[in-house]
């Protein structure tokens, strides 16, 4: 479970141009379900799924996963909880243009001091399963969208974290794309994962393998459904 | 291998894509830092080069070296004063010296002309022991070919060469023609008995001040030159040369500071962005840290060891050549030679503490901050 309690994010604090971006929110997240935040955007979604993933730290507020107080620890053990627990897919997937697909995906394994060999072969395995396995060697920015867009949720999945967070996954995908996503998203919730995203996409909240959508508008909660 | 090791290695290797990445604008970084690597280790091996030439040259200077003056300009001094000298107790040897200059019109350049003091290096008449920028002067380019000196129009003495001095002090011996004494004398058309100078070894040098003092009082007239004054001269001679070096390096230095500096900075939003995305996949602060290490040690490193090299090989196997020509004298034979090879720990040392780590420091500074930065406030 993850639960939110009062939480709070402001940009520029104290500073002319202060934005409260996320607002009071309290919320708990189901796991192993697949959980959606709909809201146009500035409602605060990517901002609330930053400081869900401890990208982000809550300005006020509480912020606890499994039970553990996750909102107000350092700087080294947060990126260890974030190492451990999460798998980020971004809205521009952020992989490093010039590196090879096999490259990428292996990134957040490299400071973990694993044998290379196991990393790779693990690596390579994801590539398969999402239909990628051919393109290892290929250098990213040549992938087209639906690859660059699985390659992203291999590299987010190279560490096994248990909770995926994805920002509007599909915000550049046509409607098959969509659909394999949203395909992989109901697999990864049956191999027992948690699937957090954001989306304005009413074929993402609308699929059958979302379990919540929760809607957003001005950094609050306006709306929870299940 | 340990998971630290593996770590290091794969943070290396993720370095290297990096750099791989960035080739043309990594490549440009690491010539320009090389090419300030290698002014100041140029300017620093060759003043080094250059002192370790003076060392030399004083190592064969006598102690003391005594002088006629005859209205407060050196004149030649009568033989007698030999005698008088070498009965001083302390003094071990004194003996006359013979030297001159000779302005060649042939080619505008200037000669010295010696007899050699040194037993071994005695000449018969007609004999002549040459400085290696003399036959580079005169076109002479064989080893047998004669020398001819002209005074004056229609008078032309000829020497058969037999020895080409070594390089080794070609600094101060590259203009020198040694001379038999009866030729030297014929050729300045100098009596018997007068001398250009006395040379005096002595048995202990911490006596030579009592030494010239007792000169002094045998010799009123005399200018005595001991070998601590012509070791100043030189330090005054190589300091000003050594300090071109100085001015050029100091030059090399400031656009190293500035390059350091415009690092330091910050950071392109490309990098920064790179630094965000690895830590929102799980790279703590000190991962993204030893990476820019291996990155600024790879660069830093690479470009010292290039610039090291390349100014040990310029100033030792190139002879200097970009920078001979305005340190190595005024003459119109510039010498020749090959500096001996040196090898200063203490010089590569502080070079690599000026260098190196100035540019890592500044390197890391504005990384430490974004990479201290919650990865979403990095990536916004």
């Amino acid at each position: 479970m993850i639960s939110l309690h009062a939480v709070t994010k402001l940009y520029n604090e104290g500073r002319p141009g202060e934005v409260r971006a996320v607002d009071n929110v309290s919320l708990e997240i189901e796991r192993d379900a697949v959980t959606v935040f709909k809201g146009p955007s500035g409602s605060g979604k990517t901002t609330l799924l930053s400081i869900i993933g401890c990208m982000a730290r809550p300005s006020a507020g509480r912020v606890l996963i499994d039970g553990r107080l996750v909102s107000g620890l350092p700087e080294r053990f947060l990126t260890e909880e974030r190492r451990s627990t999460f798998g980020f897919v971004f809205q521009r997937f952020n992989l490093i243009r010039g590196l090879s697909l096999l490259e990428n995906v292996t990134l957040p394994a490299a400071p973990l001091g694993e044998d290379p060999r196991e990393v790779e072969a693990r690596a390579l395995a994801r590539l398969e399963a999402l239909g990628l396995a051919g393109k290892a060697a290929m250098p990213v920015e040549y992938l087209s969208g639906g690859e660059t867009q699985r390659a992203a949720i291999a590299r987010a999945l190279i560490n096994d974290a248990p909770i995926l967070i994805a920002d509007e996954p599909t915000a550049n995908l046509d409607t098959e794309l969509t659909h394999r996503f949203l395909d992989i998203v109901g697999a990864l919730r049956d191999e027992g994962r948690t699937v957090i995203m954001t989306s304005h996409d009413p074929r993402i909240w609308q699929a059958d393998h979302v379990n919540a959508v929760i809607s957003m508008q001005d950094g609050r909660i306006v709306g929870e459904y299940a | 291998m340990t998971p630290a090791f593996r770590r290091q290695r794969a943070l290396a290797d993720y370095t290297l894509a990096a750099l791989a990445r960035r080739r043309g604008k990594n490549i440009g970084l690491v010539a320009i830092y090389a090419l300030v690597v290698f002014v100041v280790a140029s300017a620093l091996l060759f003043s080094s080069a250059l002192r370790h030439e003076a060392d030399t040259v004083l190592a064969e200077t006598p102690e003391l070296i005594v002088q006629n003056l005859v209205m407060g300009r050196h004149d030649m001094i009568e033989g007698n004063a030999i005698a008088a000298l070498a009965g001083i107790r302390g003094v071990t040897r004194a003996k006359g010296r013979l030297w001159g200059y000779f302005y060649d019109s042939v080619n505008g350049a200037n000669y010295t002309l010696m007899v050699p003091l040194d037993p071994e290096r005695a000449l018969a008449p007609g004999e002549a022991m040459i400085g290696e920028g003399v036959p580079r002067a005169r076109g002479m380019f064989w080893d047998t070919a004669p020398l001819f000196l002209s005074r004056q129009p229609g008078d032309l003495v000829r020497f058969d060469v037999v020895e080409r001095l070594s390089s080794e002090s070609a600094l101060v011996s590259t203009d020198l023609i040694l001379l038999n004494e009866a030729d030297f004398r014929d050729f300045f058309r100098l009596p018997d008995g007068v001398y250009t100078d006395i040379a005096v070894t002595v048995r202990n040098p911490r006596e030579i001040e009592t030494i010239m003092s007792k000169a002094g009082r045998l010799l009123p007239e005399a200018r005595f030159i001991t070998r601590d004054d012509i070791s100043r001269t030189y330090q005054k001679l190589f300091s000003w040369r050594e300090g071109i070096m100085v001015a050029l390096a100091a030059a090399a230095l400031l656009a190293f500071a500035i390059f350091a500096a415009e690092k330091a900075s910050g950071l392109s939003a490309e990098e920064a962005r790179e630094i965000g995305i690895l830590k929102a996949v799980g790279w703590n602060m000190t991962d993204v840290i030893a990476m820019k290490l291996w990155e600024g040690a790879l660069i830093s490193v690479g470009a010292f060891l290039i610039g090291t090299l390349t100014g040990y090989l310029h100033v030792f196997a190139f002879k200097a050549g970009l920078f001979a020509p305005i340190l190595k004298g005024w003459s119109v034979i510039y010498p020749d030679f090959a500096l001996t090879p040196r090898f200063d720990g203490v010089q590569i040392a502080a070079l690599f503490l000026i260098t190196v780590l100035p540019y890592t420091a500044a390197t890391l500074v504005p990384v430490w901050r974004v990479a201290a930065a919650d990865p979403d406030q990095v990536m916004r």
